[in-house]
C-alpha cells in the first residue's frame, strides 16, 4: 500500500489503495433520501421489508456519496487532484443498512499521460466492502492527476 | 390502461424530469458531507484552482437527477405512472461534460434505450435509459445511462 502519492508519476498500474471506515446510520440513510431519492425503501423500514432490498437500505446515490467521502479523505484528498472526468461502470451488489461499515479498496488499472496537458488519467477500480466483507458497490472511474515538474 | 409495466415502455420514450438551480450554500452543504475538496467548499481555494470557482461535486449533479425522477413519477397520472419500480443494479458511461458553478440551472431528461427481459427475475425487465443534464443554453453538461428494473405484467 502506498502512502501520499501526490502527483501523476507518483502512480503506477496495479498499485492499491485502501482506505475508509465509515459507520452507516439508520438517520443518515433517511436524511439523504428524504433530500434526494425519497423511495419508501430508503425512507421506512416497514415498507424497505416488503421492497426488492428486503429491508432499509441507502439509496445508491448516497453510497456513491459515502463513497467519494471515503476517498476524499484518504489519499485524494493530499493529491493534486482535478476531479472526476466520469464513471464508465458503477454496480450495486450488495444494500448498504444502517451500522453497515464501509471502506474502499481501489487499484489503478490503467495509466494514461494528457498528450498536450500537464495532466494525466488514472483509470482505477474502487471497491467498497461492508463489514462482512461483501463488496457492496464496484466502480470503475478514469480520475485526472497533475504531473510533476515546472 | 392502468400503471405502466415493463411491457408497456417503449424505446425511444422521452420524458423532461424537471429543473433545478445549484445555489452556492446547496453545492457547499453537499460538498461539506461528502465531496470536501477545495473546489467545492472554499471559495477562495476554487478561485485559485483549476476550475476557478465554486464547482458542485459531480455526486451532487447526479444526486438531483434522483431527486426529480422520483418527484416527476411521483407526480405523474395514475395511468402513466410506472409500476414498481425504482431499485437499480447501477449505472454506466457516466460523463461530467461541464463544471456546474452556482446559479445554473438544469434541465434533466431521459430517453429509453433499451430494455431486457431477464431470465433470472422473470416478473421483471430490466430498462436502460439515457440520462442528459443541459444548462439553460442547452449546452450537455452531464450524461449517463441509467438502468432500472420495471415490473412485468402480471400473467393470468
Amino acid at each position: 500500500m502506498s502512502s501520499e502519492p501526490r502527483y501523476f508519476e507518483d502512480f503506477h498500474i496495479g498499485q492499491r489503495f485502501a482506505f475508509g471506515h465509515y459507520e452507516v446510520t439508520k438517520a443518515e440513510i433517511i436524511a439523504f433520501a428524504k433530500e434526494f431519492d425519497p423511495q419508501p425503501h430508503h425512507l421506512d423500514e416497514e415498507a424497505a421489508k416488503h421492497s426488492m432490498l428486503g429491508g432499509l437500505s441507502a439509496s445508491g446515490w448516497h453510497i456513491c456519496a459515502m463513497t467519494m467521502r471515503i476517498v476524499v479523505d484518504g489519499v485524494f484528498g493530499k493529491a493534486e487532484s482535478r476531479g472526476g472526468a466520469g464513471v464508465e461502470d458503477c454496480r450495486w451488489l450488495k444494500p448498504v443498512r444502517p451500522s453497515d461499515v464501509l471502506r474502499v479498496e481501489a487499484e489503478i488499472l490503467e495509466l494514461t499521460p494528457h498528450p498536450r496537458k500537464p495532466l494525466g488519467f488514472a483509470r482505477m477500480q474502487w471497491n467498497v466492502f461492508n463489514q462482512r466483507e461483501q463488496v457492496a458497490m464496484m466502480i470503475n472511474t478514469p480520475i485526472f492527476a497533475r504531473r510533476d515538474g515546472p | 390502461m392502468s400503471v405502466r409495466y415493463f411491457e408497456d415502455i417503449a424505446i425511444g420514450t422521452k420524458q423532461v424530469l424537471g429543473s433545478y438551480t445549484f445555489t452556492e450554500d446547496a453545492i457547499m452543504d453537499f460538498a461539506r458531507k461528502y465531496d470536501p475538496q477545495p473546489f467545492h467548499i472554499d471559495r477562495e481555494a476554487a478561485a485559485r484552482s483549476f476550475y476557478g470557482g465554486i464547482i458542485a461535486s459531480g455526486w451532487h449533479t447526479i444526486a438531483v437527477f434522483m431527486k426529480l425522477a422520483v418527484a416527476s413519477r411521483e407526480s405523474a397520472p395514475a395511468d402513466q405512472r410506472r409500476a414498481a419500480a425504482g431499485v437499480s443494479p447501477g449505472f454506466e458511461n457516466l460523463l461530467w461534460h461541464k463544471p456546474v458553478r452556482p446559479g445554473m440551472t438544469l434541465t434533466y431528461s431521459t430517453c429509453v434505450l433499451e430494455t431486457v427481459e431477464l431470465k433470472s427475475r422473470p416478473e421483471w425487465g430490466l430498462v436502460k435509459t439515457r440520462i442528459e443534464a443541459r444548462d439553460a443554453d442547452g449546452t450537455l453538461i452531464m450524461s449517463f445511462t441509467g438502468k432500472g428494473f420495471v415490473q412485468r405484467r402480471p400473467r393470468k
